[in-house]
């Protein structure tokens, strides 16, 4: 990347007096090939720099289920459903009025955007040990609440 | 030296200790702030009610996950011939989970003889772990069934 081999503080062979030459106490740095390993660890950290984990709230403990076969994560309403609880927008929400919820939420998409059309996409975002039974619950008012479009958060293979 | 006109130094020197001052500053920045689990989202509709129903209707697969990991197949709108051989299958669970690898096999099979099916509607069982359902959606899109639907309890 530079041509440059030697820093600018490198001073080599310097000798002084008669006879015995003294031994060279001053040692050059290899400055390219530090500045080459630095500026690929910087294209590689910018190359994998992501934003899509801010969309959601990771608790400690939580394990998402892994999959390869996946689509981007994009913003819409996410549902938590952790140690048995749900969540909407960190939110905790009691298990019967997760429909009235979702509605409400859909109407305010409906109000604040009056010009774009809901989507009806929903993500759920739950432990890989979570069992389907309360899933089913969130899917289900999902559909009631006119969401049909669900996407499982999962970590990319 | 003497006597001859000193030629103008035509070589210049970068100052690189300020560049790897930036790129230092970089990369602790960007190991800092890096999120290293990528997250992505896997797409299914509601089974129940999602579809539309005018027109032909679509080959369909039906899978039911029981308990202990088993799996059963049904297929619907499929010819004769396809619903005989691959139609009604089961495949036994390995210690409480699918077998994915021989799900994956059969999946083949049923793509190498007939490629028009391109939906599987999954039926979780109430005790069926989250990760099951994910990984059974994972080896139907490595198969190129794309459109998945999950039904309700």
């Amino acid at each position: 990347m530079f041509n440059q081999s030697t820093s600018s503080a490198g001073l080599s062979g310097v000798s002084f007096g008669k006879g015995k030459k003294k031994r060279n106490l001053v040692a050059t740095v290899m400055l390219t090939s530090l500045v080459d390993t630095f500026s690929v660890l910087v294209i590689y950290l910018l190359v994998n720099f992501s934003t899509t984990g801010e969309l959601l709230y990771m608790s400690e403990g939580m394990e998402l289920p892994a999959a390869s076969k996946t689509a981007q994560l994009e913003r819409n309403v996410v549902v938590k459903v952790e140690k048995n609880k749900l969540y909407i927008e960190e939110e905790e929400i009691p298990t019967q009025s997760l429909v009235k919820t979702l509605i409400d939420m859909k109407k305010n998409w409906e109000k604040y955007y009056p010009d774009t059309e809901f989507t009806g996409a929903m993500t759920i975002q739950a432990d890989r040990r979570q069992t389907y039974s309360l899933l089913s619950h969130v899917i289900q008012a999902g559909g009631h609440a006119g969401y049909s479009d669900i996407n499982f958060a999962v970590i990319r293979k | 030296m003497f006597g001859k006109k000193q030629k103008k130094e035509v070589n210049t020197e970068v100052d690189l200790v300020a560049f790897i001052s930036l790129l230092s500053v970089c990369i602790c920045f960007l190991l800092l702030t890096t999120i290293w689990i990528q997250i992505a989202s896997m797409n299914v509709k509601q089974a129940v009610g999602g579809q539309a129903a005018a027109g032909k209707p679509k080959p369909e697969m039906w899978v039911v996950m029981k308990d202990q990991g088993e799996l059963q197949f049904k297929l619907r709108h499929t010819p004769s011939k396809i619903t005989r051989s691959f139609g009604k299958i089961k495949i036994p669970g390995i210690e409480g989970k699918p077998d994915f690898t021989e799900l994956a096999s059969y999946l083949g099979k049923l793509n190498g003889e007939y490629q028009d099916l391109s939906m599987a509607l999954i039926r979780p069982a109430e005790k069926t772990p989250f990760e099951d359902i994910i990984e059974l959606m994972d080896v139907f899109r490595k198969q190129g069934i794309e459109d998945l639907g999950v039904t309700p309890l």
